[in-house]
């Protein structure tokens, strides 16, 4: 954005826009990319993690992948406009960014919805356990999977043609509200529980410290979860509600300005997802590890 | 940003329209003229109102972990504790006592001196508590569904899924569940302490077993 247009109406006051150079962007980008396309890697590869738990858990590395992928594209398309190669404004351009546009849209929906069908997994696991199996069945879970791809797919490409409309706004704002609030009931609920259950156990002689430092560290393990949700979403969806509410207001501008960076959280929280949700199965750790020590023996086969 | 300027003079040649984009995402008049805070000042609020709520959220989690999940006092345990063993009445006087001076015991210290006191009580009827793992006889557990029966009564527990929560802890249900929970929740405990499941369906078989 150029302010120098401006110039009657800036003063010493004015709130710039923030630019992100656009490395950082691609950086973030292709770390999200190979975390992500590891932990796809891994559930296809082993057998023992086809189950509804680690299906959506590799949906929502799928999400994570296409929404680093096109936003990477997106960038090295502006580095090429910047350049000069290519005409910002032509209708070829124009098109390409918006099928990236509604890629990205699609993949952040989405990302939310495979968030939410982790928890209610989770929560389904946990207070059905004896169903879980009945009512999670393989064919159900690819139903579901199946449903949320055509939801995404049908919402992005609807979000950026009729961007404009406030309603579209109004509807991210109000689903990811909506997601965040299904995911703390559901998670809070798991939590008493298991801290019902916990002091139970605790009530028998000699499970005092043990007790105390896994409370703490379930509290710990969901506050993050919850806090990396709402500290990266949160602050590009005060954006779209500031751009809906107080359009010409000085402090709503100097908010808008850090647009970029709110950008940057958005797209960092595909670099973390992995860290939470998928690394922190042992069983996907152990892929890992055989995947790399395989590897590197058979590279040490070779060269001895 | 640019502005396109075309001369079309091909279809009306005395006229010569001037075409042009306007983009008005940054011509508007936002003064910043006499601003009274700062002018970050809503990014701040956001920012400090996001840690706030998320401290308050682990604090609250903490707490709940520190006190255990709210449980309403039992309104007239009194009765039901002489069902109990010796010891166990002279806790129960020794509650009474207390909560009449206004002092009132948390459940969970109540709940812990009585599991003393009946492993103290099976321990000196000579050994049965000590585990035994040749003997998964019915015996053995018998005595201990009877102990935290009376237990979970005095405790006034009257939920079905609270009963079998208490049974729970004092038997080894094996569940394939388990496995996948710690495996799918990762081994350093995430949500769960040890996970625990609440066998709804699996009441009858359960009770069925332990009790013949």
């Amino acid at each position: 954005m150029n302010s120098s247009s401006e110039a009657p109406f800036t003063n010493l006051t004015d709130c710039a826009e923030v630019q992100v150079p656009s490395q950082v962007f691609l950086a973030i980008a292709v770390a999200s990319l190979s975390e992500n396309l590891l932990v796809i890697l891994a559930v296809i590869k082993n057998k023992n993690l086809h189950s509804p738990m680690y299906c959506f858990i590799c949906n929502l590395a799928v999400f994570n992948t296409i929404s680093s992928f096109s936003k990477a594209l997106e960038d090295i398309l502006l580095l090429f406009t910047d350049a000069g190669h290519l005409n910002s404004r032509g209708p070829f351009e124009l098109k390409i960014d918006d099928i990236m546009d509604s890629l990205i849209c699609m993949s952040f929906l989405g990302s939310i919805f495979s968030i939410l069908a982790i928890a209610v997994d989770r929560y389904i696991s946990i207070f059905h356990a004896l169903r879980y199996h009945m009512l999670m069945t393989m064919r159900r879970v690819m139903v579901i999977l199946s449903a949320i791809w055509v939801l995404c797919g049908t919402s992005g490409a609807l979000m950026i043609s009729f961007f404009v409309a406030t309603t579209v706004k109004i509807f991210f704002v109000v689903l990811f509200f909506t997601a965040l609030f299904l995911i703390l009931l559901l998670y809070v609920h798991m939590f008493l529980l298991a801290r019902h259950h916990a002091n139970r156990i605790a009530s028998m002689p000699g499970a005092q410290a043990r007790h105390r430092q896994s409370g703490l560290r379930g509290a710990l393990t969901l506050t993050i979860l919850i806090g990396v949700f709402v500290a990266c979403w949160a602050p590009f969806l005060f954006h779209l509600l500031i751009m809906m509410i107080c359009p010409e207001n000085p402090y709503c501008e100097c908010y808008r300005s850090l647009f970029q960076l709110h950008v940057v959280l958005l797209v960092s929280h595909a670099v973390i997802d992995p860290a939470i949700y998928a690394f922190r199965s042992t069983e996907l750790r152990n892929t890992y590890k055989k995947m790399f020590l395989c590897s590197a023996s058979r590279i040490c086969k070779q060269c001895v | 940003m640019p502005r396109f300027q075309f001369l079309n003079s091909t279809s009306m040649p005395n006229h010569n329209y001037e075409w042009s984009y306007e983009y008005y995402d940054d011509e508007e008049p936002v003064s910043f003229e006499g601003l009274k805070a700062h002018r970050y000042s809503i990014v701040i609020g956001f920012w400090v109102g996001l840690a706030v709520f998320v401290i308050f959220m682990f604090f609250v989690l903490t707490l709940l972990t520190k006190t255990g999940a709210p449980h309403p006092e039992p309104a007239e345990p009194y009765e039901k504790r002489m069902r109990l063993t010796s010891c166990a009445e002279g806790l129960g006087r020794q509650r009474e006592a207390e909560t009449r001076t206004g002092l009132s015991r948390p459940l969970l210290e109540e709940s812990r001196s009585l599991f003393h006191c009946y492993i103290n009580e099976e321990e000196r009827d000579g050994g049965r508590v000590t585990s035994d793992a040749g003997r998964t006889g019915s015996g053995h557990s018998r005595g201990q569904v009877e102990a935290v029966g009376l237990v979970v009564q005095s405790m006034g527990m009257e939920t079905r899924a609270e009963r079998e929560a208490a049974l729970l802890a004092h038997f080894n249900i094996p569940n394939f569940v388990n496995s996948e929970l710690s495996s799918a929740l990762g081994d350093e405990d995430l949500l769960l302490g040890d996970p625990p499941i609440i066998m709804e369906e699996a009441r009858p078989r359960c009770t069925h077993h332990i009790i013949d």
